[in-house]
């Protein structure tokens, strides 16, 4: 009885010591204006010597640490910190009012829930002053915290919401970093137009949610405008067990590309399906789950020749020279410099794919933004991304001044090669040929590799 | 009036703490919303199980049917400017409140563990009914954050969404507290309590248990769907069928009352406080680890406090002459 | 005639899946069969058992079939484990006390098995080669996972039937009181029986990846917490053999309708057939409210 009551009690305490640790900290927050613009009310590159002195820029956001986007989140928190790490450590930090700063990354784990993200990104920016926030993964958590970063007026940078429709929303201060969803599955078809003009047909085989419903819609478009026939369009829901009805229904159709995919597990899902089952085609393009090297170690010489597209890939050919050839500036470090970074953070036998590159690229993208406005005022910055076009290692980077969609970056598509992972399109970025058609399943299993 | 005025002041004390809480400083309004969607879940789910003792695993769908209620709302009807939310609203309780009567009319006869998983089936059909005929979007849901801002202007919208649907969600709570007070004291009450300590023998002492039955079903959805229409879409503006027929939603909710203590008044609210603060807190110390402390805490509290915090506080105080104010 | 074929070929795959999710769902509703507890951290003990199959196969190359009793031994351990720590002090409270134990436990696992071994979503490939039947091609590890789970459950059910220790465990099923007046120690048969269900989850889960040897990730059993609690209830909750027949049904019914329901233009067949599989659900309760096999009463 005794230990209940003193449970209870500690319950009480620590409660209470909750409410009393929240007040505490009031005295050091700085009385803050509601409408965060009044602020800092500069919006001139070169800031009036009455500024406070600025020690440090923080950024915030939230990553998905916990939850269904927990593989993605952890790839981000490595590209951020290997990004802070050439931005602090070679470029001397960000410029604000003629100095150079420190910029720093205050996180939370939003659990991937839609719940946790206002109430983190309230803080983030009350408590931790936060200058520029990261937006969460996913176009949904995009959203759910959107009307914090408009309340607060704070610049609020997207490098995982991928979906079309939140720039159609009248944000003011969204940026995004990446390709649009609506792109994703571009690449496939404008490489096998390219070289196979006799395929025509295509199957188009995802998820039934939002991010892939996106993407499909873009590739079937984009399919139908280069002439292809579409013979087959279905979707699957939420973590399949068994693909096998829509497999055979697609078998029939007899299609000479599939495209396809969704999240991580399906695409494994579809692609030892498409195997168990002996489905072939010609060319297998698969969203999100072939860019992570777990893809080829759980499905082996099965991955052979499927190929994916993504925002950013090893061995894309942006660098310096590339940026000054294109006459753009570039910003950041090189390839090199970035995966020896995100090297020292994550572990000498850990790839990023480009869930790291495109965070790297959103913290990139901020410094670079600072740096040029010099200011961390979020409606000089907003105007100064609407103005800048610049190179790093992640890509071009130019926004829609109207609607904040990235419109610069392109998307590369890989294909597994022998274990590797080589850039096949466009062909200015690519590393090495297209092989096409790709072994069929059987070839496959006699040990055939996708290599010439 | 004493008998329903005197087990409410705990609860006034605590609504109007986390109130002044959440109101003394910007930092801490959001937290406070936070922590109150799971007191108001809490409460909701209460009124239903705690009374009947019946436990819906489907609950989720009518937070997701007052959530597209609202969604339609604006959706539909965005000229009515202002009148928007209002209708919102109304359509969130017909829309949770017809579910739940076919729900009721249906699987109100199966007993206990029936019941409660049977719902699970109403939930996950509704959402591959939705997704599979693309109901209302289909799998793409509904975003209205630029119908709020065309109806609304950006900083009104803003304001709704980080401020007006968490004041909501706090009024909804608080009636949901009221209500469930007054049923308690009530012949609904009474006849509730029949039907749990044994709905056999009630029914031959003349109850209609299954109208009783439905009526708390009925109200406990409504609140529900009050609590989808205003905490998920005009907080959040959006809709996805993947994010809210989401049968987490329950077992958190199940797992508040239970912390709380089922069947009590003021469990749901402890229980949505320890759960809420434990979370948010830990995530704040800890990023990306919090769930490795919570979850052990969670057991740990339940194998101490196995009636919940505020059954263990409610046994403690029988007899006593705080007996009146913790029901 | 395609369509027959493809119905004909869905209908087999429905009925290996089916079996599996059987399997999956037995632990569950042997749990809540003795114990009347309501395991929501169900999945978590899947995906415990789907990692003990990675594992073993690419650190060691163990078969997965040698995964099985391996899985089984360290479910049921930690069956007894959770059992004394947590779950034998709720006997007696609040029915529903357990819930919220079981989703803590659930959760806890789930972050376990995150942070040792990352939120990566792996598989293996077991490729021992395919039987074709010219309407369609299984591969044996899918007939394995099939054979394995229709003799797990034989298994099962002669040491139910013919033991002494399972006929302890149906006399505490029938008449708690009555078993325990004739000398049966209840709490001892609580703990075994839900150690051997924790052990067939466990189990199950290697199981689950002979048939989707992929996506193995600490949050993957969310999705069969879900169909296994459906398929519990479907069988009639406290009989194992019932969960069995449920899985058949549930699996049948999910591949089985794809034939029909593609043939409708403009909706999105898979998913529906989520909606049949749930509305057959409810609509075999609505016409036996106990499930299929299960007895009166609750």
């Amino acid at each position: 009885m005794k230990g209940k009551i003193l449970l209870l009690v500690v319950i009480a305490v620590v409660l209470g010591l909750a409410i009393a640790g929240c007040a505490e900290k009031k005295p050091s927050e700085t009385p803050t204006p509601t409408p965060a613009k009044k602020e800092t009310p500069v919006s001139t590159p070169t800031p009036a010597p009455t500024q406070p002195q600025v020690e440090k820029v923080v950024v915030g956001g939230t990553l998905s640490l916990s939850g269904k986007f927990a593989n993605e989140g952890k790839l981000s928190l490595w590209g951020i910190q290997a990004a802070l790490k050439w931005i602090n450590d070679v470029h001397g930090g960000v410029n604000v009012g003629g100095k150079k700063v420190k910029l720093e990354f205050k996180y939370y784990d939003d659990e991937s829930k839609k719940e946790t993200v206002q109430s983190f990104y309230e803080r983030l920016v009350t408590v931790d002053k936060a200058d520029v926030l990261l937006a969460p993964y996913s176009s949904g958590l995009t959203l759910a915290a959107a009307p914090i970063a408009e309340k607060y007026g704070k610049l609020y940078v997207s490098h995982g919401g991928a979906s079309d429709r939140i720039f159609e929303q009248g944000y003011e201060y969204v940026v995004q970093v990446l390709s649009p969803a609506s792109k994703y599955q571009s690449g496939a078809l404008d490489l096998i137009k390219s070289i196979d003009p006799s395929a025509k047909r295509v199957a188009l085989i995802y998820e039934d949610n939002e991010f892939a419903k996106s993407v499909f819609r873009g590739a079937k478009e984009h399919a139908e405008e280069l002439g292809f026939e579409v013979v087959f369009d279905k979707t699957y829901p939420k973590n399949p067990t068994d693909l096998t009805p829509l497999l055979s229904e697609m078998k029939a159709a007899n299609p000479d590309i599939v495209l396809g995919g969704g999240h991580f597990a399906d695409g494994q899902l579809l692609v030892t399906q498409m195997a168990d089952l002996k489905v072939n085609a010609k060319f297998i393009s698969i969203i999100v789950a072939p860019a992570l090297p777990k893809f080829y170690e759980a499905l082996g010489t099965r991955a052979e020749g499927i190929a994916g597209p993504g925002q950013w890939e090893i061995g894309v050919k942006y660098s310096p020279e590339a940026a000054k050839q294109a006459g753009l500036e570039y910003y950041g470090p090189t390839q090199e410099e970035f995966l020896k970074y995100f090297h020292e953070v994550a572990g000498e036998d850990v790839q990023p794919d480009y869930h790291a590159a495109e965070a790297a690229g959103a913290i990139l993208a901020i410094a670079k933004a600072i740096d040029t406005a010099g200011t961390t005022d979020s409606k000089a910055l907003r105007d100064t991304f609407s103005k800048l076009e610049f190179m790093t290692f992640f890509g071009n980077f130019k926004i829609d001044p109207q609607t904040g969609k990235q419109v610069g970056h392109e998307m590369v598509l890989f294909q597994w090669q022998g274990g590797k992972k080589v850039i096949i399109w466009p062909p200015e970025a690519a590393t090495g040929e297209p092989y096409y058609p790709i072994p069929t399943w059987e070839e496959k299993e006699q040990g055939k590799l996708a290599t010439k | 009036m004493r008998r329903y005025v005197r087990p409410m002041i705990p609860v006034i004390i605590l609504y109007l703490t986390l109130l002044l809480v959440g109101l003394s400083s910007e930092s801490r309004w959001q937290p406070v919303a936070f922590i109150m969607f799971y007191i108001a879940l809490g409460q909701a789910l209460n009124m239903f199980l705690g009374m009947t003792g019946y436990v819906d695993f489907g609950y989720v769908a009518f937070l997701a049917l007052g959530s597209y209620g609202m969604a339609l709302a604006f959706s539909s009807f965005s000229s009515l400017g202002l009148w928007v939310i209002l209708l919102g609203f109304v359509l969130a309780i017909i829309m949770s409140s017809l579910l739940s009567l076919a729900v009721g009319a249906i699987a109100l006869r199966l007993r206990g563990a029936y019941f409660a998983i049977a719902t699970i089936g109403v939930n996950e059909g509704f959402r591959y009914l939705v997704e599979g005929v693309r109901l209302w979007g289909g799998s793409e849901g509904i975003i209205i954050s630029s119908t709020m801002k065309d109806i609304f202007g950006s900083d009104l919208s803003n304001y709704i969404s980080t401020f007006v649907a968490d004041i909501m969600v706090f009024v909804i709570g608080f009636i949901a507290a009221f209500l469930t007070v007054y049923i308690i004291n009530s012949r609904i009450g009474y006849a509730l309590m029949a039907v749990r300590e044994d709905e056999d023998a009630a029914r031959v002492m003349g109850v209609f248990a299954t109208k009783y039955k439905i009526m708390a079903f009925a109200m406990s959805a409504i609140f529900a769907g009050l609590i989808g229409a205003s905490a998920w879409t005009l907080k959040l503006t959006y809709v996805f069928p993947e994010d809210v027929f989401n049968i987490t939603y329950t077992v958190e909710a199940i797992a508040i009352v239970m912390l709380g203590g089922a069947g009590t008044l003021t469990g749901p609210i402890m229980g949505g406080l320890i759960y809420g603060f434990l979370r948010y807190y830990l995530s704040t110390v800890l990023p990306g680890f919090q769930l490795l402390v919570v979850a052990p805490l969670l057991v740990l509290i339940v194998t101490i406090f196995p009636e919940g915090v505020m059954g263990y506080v409610k046994r403690k105080v029988r007899n006593t002459r705080f007996e009146k104010y913790i029901i | 005639m395609p369509f027959l074929e493809q119905l004909a070929g869905n209908l087999i795959y429905g009925a290996i899946l089916g079996a599996v999710y059987g399997l999956a769902t037995m632990g569950l509703s042997q749990i809540f069969g003795v114990l009347k507890i309501v395991n929501v951290g169900h999945g978590a003990f899947i995906m415990l058992g789907a990692f003990t199959a990675y594992w073993m196969f690419t650190l060691y190359s163990i078969n997965p079939m040698l995964s099985i009793p391996i899985a089984l031994v360290i479910g049921l351990s930690m069956g007894l484990a959770v059992f004394y720590t947590v779950i034998r002090r709720l006997i007696g409270a609040p029915e529903l006390s357990s819930l919220l134990a079981t989703f803590g436990i659930g959760i806890f696992l789930e972050e376990l098995a995150k942070f040792f071994w990352g939120p990566d979503h792996r598989g293996y490939t077991w490729n021992i080669g395919s039987v074709n039947l010219s309407i369609t091609l299984i591969p044996y590890s899918k007939l394995l996972a099939f054979g394995m789970s229709i003799i797990i459950a034989l298994i099962l059910y002669s040491i139910f039937q013919k033991t002494r220790i399972g006929t302890a465990i149906r006399a505490v099923v029938e008449d708690r009181e009555g078993a325990m007046v004739c000398g049966v120690n209840v709490t001892r048969i609580y703990a075994l029986s839900f150690a051997i269900g924790i052990g067939l989850t466990v189990m199950s889960g290697v199981l689950v990846t002979l048939f989707v040897p992929v996506g193995i990730n600490p949050y993957m059993g969310g999705e069969y917490t879900l169909k296994a609690f459906v398929i519990a209830v479907l069988g009639g909750l406290s009989s194992p053999w019932g969960a069995f027949v449920g899985g058949f049904i549930f699996g049948l019914l999910e591949n089985g309708s794809y034939t029909i329901l593609s043939l409708f233009p403009n909706v999105e067949p898979f998913s529906l057939t989520r909606f049949v599989a749930f509305s057959v659900l409810l609509i075999i309760l609505l016409v036996k409210p106990t499930g299929l096999m299960g007895g009166e009463g609750e």
